[in-house]
């Protein structure tokens, strides 16, 4: 396995030998027990893959030595202490449904999988907190606090089967994070096991339930978004709101593009306090939803772009607050689809998002195909030049291959000013033809989404990190000198290297030739 | 569907085709879409020695692949066996993905049988994957997580690979003609009718009762509810000539010729005895005759299968049977996975018991309960019972939180783990036949199973009919 070694300023590195891993497995054995101690290669091969497309043929690459169970923030400690001291590599996993291979493998190593803490431990209704395992989803927790009348909206994609620990370590965005925040405004302190094995418990100041604090450096972020190469998050403390008593999701149609961007910055702007969110579906993606009108709601010929928005609240808040935003749709020329499609397709929003499980061949032939998604965080005005910029590279990757389909894109309010939007290019991925060849192309054209990106004052990405093969290529050119900090940090935090190693050219901080590794990336 | 406007033609189509958005496969596409040549030639195929196994990939790989390449997991907090054990090589994702890496020659069949063990086929997975919930079958990429368990079970019983307890499980009923239910006590043909003692019922006819192992041998209550029922509303029906376990058991296992020489058989018995119309009690006798049956003989199967709760409920909408005995019970309702995840069967059952007088019923949605099981099914129990009393825990505990004091299920195979996980959180489980047999008037006898039977107040069962069932809730019997 050679994935990553010819990079500039890496130190070569090899995996666990059988019997290296036979002596990690005797000593896990006197911190675990048995059954949380995983080695058959069906519980390696299948913690080695994310929702991300790889070439299956090389599977083999990215499959760990062993794979653990922990079910407590000890017992998580305790095996990356182990780890420290043997200098075995640690990829920690939560949910495993993020994009950018934050908990795929790439050198073997242990896989600590966080699902069994998934325990809520304290429920505070007078300081409107929960304090639960980070190996618990979304969906099952707020199915427990419906019964109080609450809600936790932290509300990505993934909602059904993500967990409140991948989100911490992806620093995750939600759906409804202009009205609520995003996961790193949700959590408020968490306990979290460093590269060493010590336990931080990370919050503002002294953490727990403050959400506010001016004391000390403000190190809660440091530790949301690392993609698990800082350590591990085992218990978390969350805010906590009402469930909201109204939602009101209307869905517009508008002849054009152009008519639906000025549409939603404007339903962006319009500072309503209720304002959960807005989506703009492009022109590809209306076309892409109008392949198949059996399973999507037809809709006529005319309609080439779509705005939704979505509020939440009291009824006597988002009542008032609906009938503004209607206004100033109808001002900016657009149709509204009815009660029925807007109920109906915002419910289906989280499921929508996963259901093409087949793509088409230019000349139309149905295959079945992987979602693929690639994502910014672009500001408004740049919005339709990255649409442009996009749909070209995808375009051309069409005209050399029927591996690639374009499913168009989205664009989908971060903030409730509007000022900039998570973006995101859905490609269809015949993964079964993906061979070398076809990765190469694919990887390159990633290279390229994230150089447009960052040719237009974007960040590369908004929500789902930017790790992966392609992308992470362009992390040094995007931070700048914040680059260099970060390898500072992580030597410091990590000496010896064993936290998710591989990831976010993290390498270069123990050795090589750093500038002019730097220099190289930096000229891409 | 849609061809946007303004496409272009003629040299400029080629090179703006695609900066367009546009529907492939449409008729009036520029016929230069289909004239670029592919750079991609796609992996070498990777040849596999074991005949079995190339041919099990063959039929499977794209089944597979069509949740492989998805990877987004929906179905994981469904899964009953998920919710217990938390082990990812324990999902659906998982038994789709191994097949994948089946095919690339990564796995063998004996690195994976083990894992197939920890699924019920309960069918929750297909109805949360966003692949069947939004699309249908359109494209036929249906996702199959329970056709692929069983294919997978099948193809490591052809390869000689045997989870030690299914294989003498199976292994007794070969030899007793019924599932060995009764533990160490054996089972046999000379008692199969003998829950029927008593009840004056025929042997054979136009329209046979079928009864399943455990309902046959253990919770005999459940028949006896059922054929008291039918006779009240004067359906005519008789006995098996010589009745075999269904087969369907042994199917699930990956016993596939045992399962279908017992289906042959059943399906000979009933054309002896000029049937043509059989009553299922049990949800999984259902899926066995509905789906497994019509797979062996094709269109030789031409008997009329009829699930009993449905027509129970035909037959009270229709007045011929009148529920009256109040049973002052707080109950709510265990969906079972092979009614309402399977087959969609949900609404019936809910019409019996609001037909009945005197219950309190807290239900839950069919949805939320596509999470819930026994984990009764699929033969988990068989091997891994504590996997089984898990889940059923979870099941109770859900129940618990309603404060009911009866969770009543419609299937016997959830009843005896159910029982045994409520007894400890005093819930009593009753099934649905035999709550609607206690405000019919009946008595009906036979036996709810050791817990079913310890517990006092009974819809049915060991009280053997002297009259005290029901009573000490002021019921009139």
């Amino acid at each position: 396995m050679t994935v990553a070694a010819e990079r500039p300023g890496e130190r070569p590195w090899e995996r666990l030998s059988p019997e290296q891993v036979d002596g990690v497995v005797e000593r896990l054995r006197g911190i675990l027990r048995d059954d949380q101690v995983l080695t058959s290669k069906t519980d390696r091969y299948n913690r080695a893959r994310v929702p991300a497309p790889f070439p299956v043929h090389r599977w083999h690459e990215r499959v760990p030595d062993l794979a653990v169970l922990p079910e407590s923030t000890e017992e998580v400690a305790a095996v990356v202490r182990l780890a420290h001291e043997l200098r075995v590599p640690v990829v920690p996993r939560d949910g495993g449904t993020g994009l950018t291979d934050g908990a795929v493998p790439l050198r073997g190593g242990i896989v600590v999988d966080v699902k069994r803490m998934n325990k809520i431990h304290e429920l505070d209704l007078d300081n409107r907190t929960v304090t639960v395992g980070t190996g618990i989803s979304m969906l099952k927790l707020n199915e427990e606090l419906a019964r109080h009348g609450l809600i936790y909206p932290d509300d990505p994609a993934s909602y059904p089967c993500s967990l409140v620990g991948g989100r911490i370590g992806t620093s995750g965005w939600s759906l409804i994070g202009s009205r609520y925040g995003h996961t790193r405004d949700l959590v408020l302190s968490f306990d979290h096991v460093l590269p060493t094995g010590e336990v931080l418990h990370v919050g503002d100041g002294i953490g727990g339930k403050v959400s506010k604090s001016s004391s000390g450096y403000q190190l809660k972020h440091l530790f949301m978004g690392h993609q698990g190469t800082l350590g591990i998050a085992t218990r978390a403390t969350l805010k906590l709101y009402p469930k909201p008593e109204a939602e009101l999701s209307p869905f517009w149609a508008f002849d054009d593009y152009d008519d639906a961007y000025r549409c939603v910055g404007a339903l962006a702007r319009a500072g309503v306090a209720t304002f959960a969110g807005a989506v703009l579906f492009d022109e590809h993606k209306v076309a892409y939803l109008r392949r198949d009108d059996e399973a999507y709601i037809p809709q006529p010929n005319d309609v080439r772009a779509l705005v939704c928005a979505v509020m939440y609240g009291y009824d006597d808040e988002v009542r008032p607050a609906g009938r503004r935003l209607f206004r100033i749709a109808r001002e900016h020329g657009a149709r509204y689809l009815g009660d029925e499609i807007s109920e109906g397709d915002w419910a289906a929003r989280h499921d929508r998002y996963a259901t093409p499980l087949h793509g088409r061949t230019k000349d139309g032939q149905v295959v079945p195909m992987s979602w693929h998604c690639e994502d910014a965080a672009v500001s408004y005005t740049h919005l339709p030049a990255v649409t442009r910029a996009w749909h070209e590279i995808i375009a051309d990757l069409r005209r050399r291959t029927d591996v690639f389909d374009d499913w168009g894109m989205f664009a989908y309010t971060s903030a409730d000013t509007g000022v900039d939007y998570l973006t995101e290019i859905d490609v269809g991925i015949w993964e079964q033809h993906l061979d070398d060849k076809a990765w190469a192309m694919w990887v390159e054209a990633k290279r390229e989404i994230a150089a447009t990106a960052l040719r237009h004052g974007a960040s590369i990405s908004a929500c789902h990190g930017s790790c992966r093969e392609g992308e992470v290529d362009l992390v040094p050119q995007e931070l700048g000198r914040g680059f260099e900090v970060m390898l500072d940090i992580k030597r410091t935090l990590d000496p010896h290297h064993i936290m998710n190693p591989g990831k976010y050219h993290l390498d270069l901080a123990y050795g090589g030739d750093l500038g002019a590794a730097l220099d190289e990336l930096r000229q891409r | 569907m849609t061809q946007l406007d303004d496409q272009p033609s003629g040299p400029d189509a080629l090179a703006q085709a695609l900066t367009q958005p546009f529907t492939p496969g449409m008729r009036d596409n520029p016929a230069s879409l289909a004239e670029y040549d592919d750079e991609v030639a796609g992996p070498a195929p990777v040849s596999l020695p074991d005949p079995r196994t190339r041919e099990f990939v063959e039929e499977w790989r794209n089944a597979s692949y069509n949740c492989f390449s998805s990877g987004h997991k929906f179905c994981r907090e469904v899964c009953p066996v998920m919710q217990v054990t938390r082990n990812e090589s324990w999902t659906p994702t998982a038994f789709h993905a191994n097949v994948v890496a089946m095919e690339k020659g990564e796995l063998e069949i004996a690195d994976v049988a083990a894992d197939y063990v920890n699924c019920t086929q309960c069918g929750a997975c297909e109805l949360r994957c966003p692949n069947t919930l939004f699309t249908g079958d359109f494209y036929r990429f249906r996702t199959r997580t329970v056709d692929v368990v069983k294919a997978v079970r099948a193809l490591a019983v052809d390869s000689g690979i045997h989870q030690p307890q299914w294989q003498t499980w199976n292994r007794r009923t070969d030899e007793r003609t019924h599932e060995p239910v009764l533990g160490e006590t054996d089972i046999s043909q000379e008692h199969v009718r003998d829950w029927a003692d008593g009840l004056d019922l025929p042997i054979g006819g136009e329209t046979i009762l079928f009864v399943d192992c455990e309902a046959a041998f253990y919770r005999t209550a459940v028949p006896r509810a059922v054929a008291q029922i039918l006779q009240q509303a004067g359906v005519e029906f008789g006995l098996m000539g010589e009745q075999w376990c269904c087969g369907g058991p042994a199917a699930e296992m990956g016993y596939v010729d045992q399962a279908k020489r017992f289906a042959r058989h059943n399906l000979d018995n009933w054309r002896a005895t000029g049937t043509r119309r059989v009553l299922v009690l049990d949800p999984h006798d259902y899926i066995s005759f509905t789906e497994d049956y019509p797979k062996y003989f094709g269109e030789e199967f031409d008997i009329e299968v009829v699930l009993v709760v449905e027509l129970v409920a035909d037959l009270i909408r229709e007045g011929r049977l009148t529920p009256s005995v109040p049973v002052e019970r707080t109950i709510t309702y265990h969906d079972p996975c092979r009614l309402n995840k399977r087959k969609g069967i949900w609404q019936q059952p809910r019409e019996v018991l609001r037909s009945i007088p005197g219950l309190t019923f807290h239900d839950v949605d069919r949805v939320t309960q596509w999470s819930y099981c026994s984990g009764g099914g699929g033969g988990l129990p068989v091997e891994k019972p504590e996997l089984t009393a898990a889940i059923s825990a979870n099941r109770i505990e859900k129940a618990k939180t309603l404060e009911v004091d009866t969770l009543v299920s419609a299937c016997p195979w959830s009843e005896r783990p159910l029982s045994e996980a409520g007894d400890g959180e005093d819930i009593d489980v009753v099934d649905i036949h035999e709550i609607l047999a206690q405000s019919l008037g009946i008595e009906v006898g036979g036996s709810r199973g050791e817990v079913g039977d310890r517990r006092s107040g009974c819809g049915g069962g060991s009280c053997g009919g002297a009259g005290g069932c029901g009573g000490g809730e002021g019921s009139a019997s």
